[in-house]
């Protein structure tokens, strides 16, 4: 379970992070929307203790991200490039990955089978560096090592966002099957509204860093949505 | 040009690593300072031809013909360090690309940055008091006032066509390297008097003074590269070219023999794939293990600097791994730095993996160190041990230590860009050595001016010994400092430039 308490952040006086409470049950597939400056980025780094909260705590299964680095054990994340390495190949990257989660070489080569589809046979085996794959491929790779050695919670910064429609579909299986285990909490973001509504079970919409909506997801919700984004 | 000289203004003022950059433009003035006052005094000295250091030390008998035997080698020699040291003119050329200004324009503005590079000045500081001391000599005889001038200016308009030369060189490593040896082989042969190439380039400097009008030549020279390098500029100076590099199909490496080192070695992997498949990193690694011969100038004039500057010599030797490379730590991973905060490792194991880089490191340059220098007697290999001992014991901390505070991002990927920094060495990491290097350096001289020279270096060695078993309580201090930083450090490897 994921705990935000009376989180805020805030450049000089600028508050882009506001919220009270929010929690995230176990198991829970959790969609975030909102505009562009709504905060989703910053609530996804704050729960990696990558930038310092204002105020406030993030506390991941029991373990409060600011004061002990266990979190890192059970929990993975694909915010950006920036969580690739550039000058590896993508097997060479995943193994990197998998060495640091303790999963065996065999496990992971099993593990990556099931990507097949997704990769379209342009990640592995191929005689590229992750630095000249492109963007779309970079994701990929990202995505899918956020997955290595079953994390009980994964965290994906927009991840349909510059992937091409057949590999949107496929994404979106490989989320709904991962959501479907009850122990994985998945936490995903994303400015597509069909996309995220079709993922989550549950839906929070951000607006200047404070919580607007909090939608247990229906037929209903997608209309909800558009309807508030259209009213603005 | 108003517009460009306001926007690398802009850059410097608004850049993560602001106080870090004032820091090193001071550092940097001292440095500039330091080198005129080296010329000034090496002009008098050479131009007189006594050492003022040790005025019992030998003579040059003909300054003159001395210069321009040793010419060829000087020349050569700056241009290695031109190639390392000095910065290719930089300018963010993609995005000024689409404004109004005129290429040739900014290609103008980015070559004439370098006209007044230290590297061309310290021939004028050098050359000018060399000259009077020259004329003002009655025992050295007597110049010819204006064939001396012509024969100074000669030498200005070749220091110059080599200041343009390395700006076509860069990124070629091999061809420098190739060139280093040569240069070198050549020197070996001189020594050994089996062929003195130099007696030929003598000649060839010595008619610039004797035929004044051979000027023409290296005008030409210096006219015909300028032009050269500005329509090389010119060429490349568009948005696909250079952008679209050619790339290179890239090959799986799996380094298993590493495995055995355990959770250092899964880092340890990473970082020699990144040594050898980004350029930058691996022209810091090659400059690092370049050092290892630095110990040779200090030897090679021990008249001129004594006991104390050998022992600093061969200090640095087995220091120039840790120096260069690990000098960087941890920007070497600046684009990756939220991936490493993230995955299962906690920082403490992050940091140690990049020590061990170090210890390892600079296990491999003691070693080849000792392989050099054994040679010329069992002194040597004291000093190169203890030196060693005091590089993992003290300075593998430091180094890692102040790498904390390093905002500096560096982008593994520039090699896509036509102008990128490829340069293996910032004057920053340079500049943070210094103090590294003092207190040794106290230590050895108080201890061997009281006992002597093997005491000095053992008690160097000691020290070191002592920083390597206090370890896991110098690694708290460490991580106490990282921890402090980490956030800091995230948003400003963000930056790029």
């Amino acid at each position: 379970m994921i705990t935000f308490k009376n989180l805020k952040k805030s450049y000089s006086k600028n508050i882009v992070l506001d919220i009270d409470l929010l929690e995230i049950p176990k198991g829970q597939a959790f969609g975030l929307v909102g505009n562009n400056g709504a905060g989703k980025t910053t609530l996804f780094s704050c729960l990696l203790d990558l930038i310092k909260p204002t105020k406030g705590e993030v506390v991941n299964n029991e373990i409060e991200v600011r004061k002990s680095e266990d979190w890192k054990k059970f929990s993975s994340a694909y915010l950006d490039e920036s969580f690739l390495i550039g000058y590896l190949m993508p097997e060479e990257y995943f193994y990197f990955i998998a060495e640091l989660r303790g999963v065996r070489k065999t496990e992971l080569d099993n593990f990556l089978n099931q990507f097949e589809d997704l990769f379209n046979g342009e990640i592995l085996g191929g005689k590229k560096y992750i630095r000249d794959l492109s963007k779309g491929n970079q994701k990929k790779v990202g995505i899918v090592a956020a997955l290595i050695g079953s994390p009980s919670v994964v965290i994906l910064d927009e991840p349909f966002a510059n992937l091409d429609p057949t590999t949107q579909i496929r994404l979106k299986k490989i989320i709904k099957k991962l959501s479907a285990e009850k122990e994985v909490t998945v936490l995903i973001s994303s400015h597509d509204l069909q996309d995220v509504t079709e993922v989550s079970e549950r839906i929070v919409l951000l607006e200047k860093g404070k919580i607007v909506k909090d939608i247990k997801t229906s037929k209903k919700t997608l209309k909800e949505l558009e309807s508030y984004f259209n009213k603005e | 040009m108003f517009q460009l000289i306001s926007l690398q203004w802009k850059s410097f003022f608004r850049s993560a690593s602001l106080a870090g950059n004032i820091v090193s433009k001071i550092m940097m003035f001292f440095w500039i300072f330091w080198s005129i006052l080296m010329s000034l005094s090496l002009g008098v000295i050479h131009g007189t031809g006594t050492s003022i250091l040790n005025p019992e030390g030998e003579k040059i008998s003909d300054p003159f013909s001395w210069l321009n035997k040793e010419m060829i080698y000087i020349i050569g020699y700056m241009m290695i360090a031109r190639y390392l040291f000095q910065k290719i003119p930089i300018l963010n050329i993609r995005s000024l690309l689409l404004t109004p200004l005129k290429k040739s324009k900014i290609i103008r503005y980015a070559m004439h940055q370098t006209i007044f590079s230290i590297f061309n000045l310290i021939a004028f500081f050098y050359l000018i008091p060399f000259s009077i001391m020259l004329n003002l000599d009655p025992d050295t005889g007597y110049f010819n006032s204006s064939n001396l001038l012509m024969w100074n200016l000669s030498i200005i308009l070749i220091v110059y066509f080599t200041n343009f030369l390395n700006i076509l060189l860069n990124k070629k490593d091999k061809l420098v390297i190739i060139f280093g040896v040569v240069l070198t082989l050549i020197k070996i042969l001189e020594y050994n008097n089996l062929l003195d190439i130099s007696l030929y380039t003598e000649s060839v400097f010595y008619s610039l003074y004797d035929t004044p009008t051979l000027v023409i030549t290296p005008l030409a020279l210096l006219i015909y590269i300028y032009y050269y390098v500005f329509n090389f500029y010119r060429k490349n100076l568009s948005i696909d070219t250079g952008l679209n590099m050619k790339v290179k199909d890239a090959k799986m490496t799996n380094y298993q023999w590493l495995d055995r080192f355990g959770t250092a070695a899964i880092f340890l992997k990473n970082d020699l794939r990144l040594i050898t498949r980004a350029k930058r990193a691996r022209s810091t690694t090659i400059m690092g293990i370049l050092f290892v011969f630095y110990g040779f100038i200090f030897m090679a004039f021990d008249d001129l600097y004594g006991e104390t500057m050998e022992f600093f010599g061969l200090f640095f030797s087995t220091a120039g791994f840790m120096f260069t490379f690990c000098g960087m730590v941890p920007s070497w991973d600046s684009k990756h730095y939220p991936l490493m905060m993230c995955q299962n490792i906690t920082y403490l194991d992050y940091i140690k993996s990049k020590w061990y880089l170090g210890f390892v490191g600079t296990i491999f340059t003691t070693i080849l160190s000792l392989f050099i220098y054994s040679y010329f007697g069992f002194y040597y290999v004291v000093v190169i041990v203890c030196a060693g001992l005091y590089n993992l014991g003290v300075n593998s901390y430091t180094t890692l230590w102040s790498g904390a505070f390093n905002r500096t991002a560096i982008d593994l990927d520039s090699n896509k860009n036509a102008f990128g920094d490829k340069k293996s060495f910032n004057s920053k990491t340079l500049l943070l050595v210094i103090p590294q290097l003092i207190l040794p350096w106290v230590v050895f001289y108080f201890v061997s001016d009281s006992y002597d020279k093997f005491i000095g270096a053992y008690a160097v060695g000691i020290i070191g010994i002592f920083g390597i078993f206090l370890r896991n309580m110098i690694f708290k201090i460490i991580l106490k400092t990282y921890k402090s930083q980490k956030y800091s450090t995230i948003s400003a490897y963000k930056q790029t430039n």
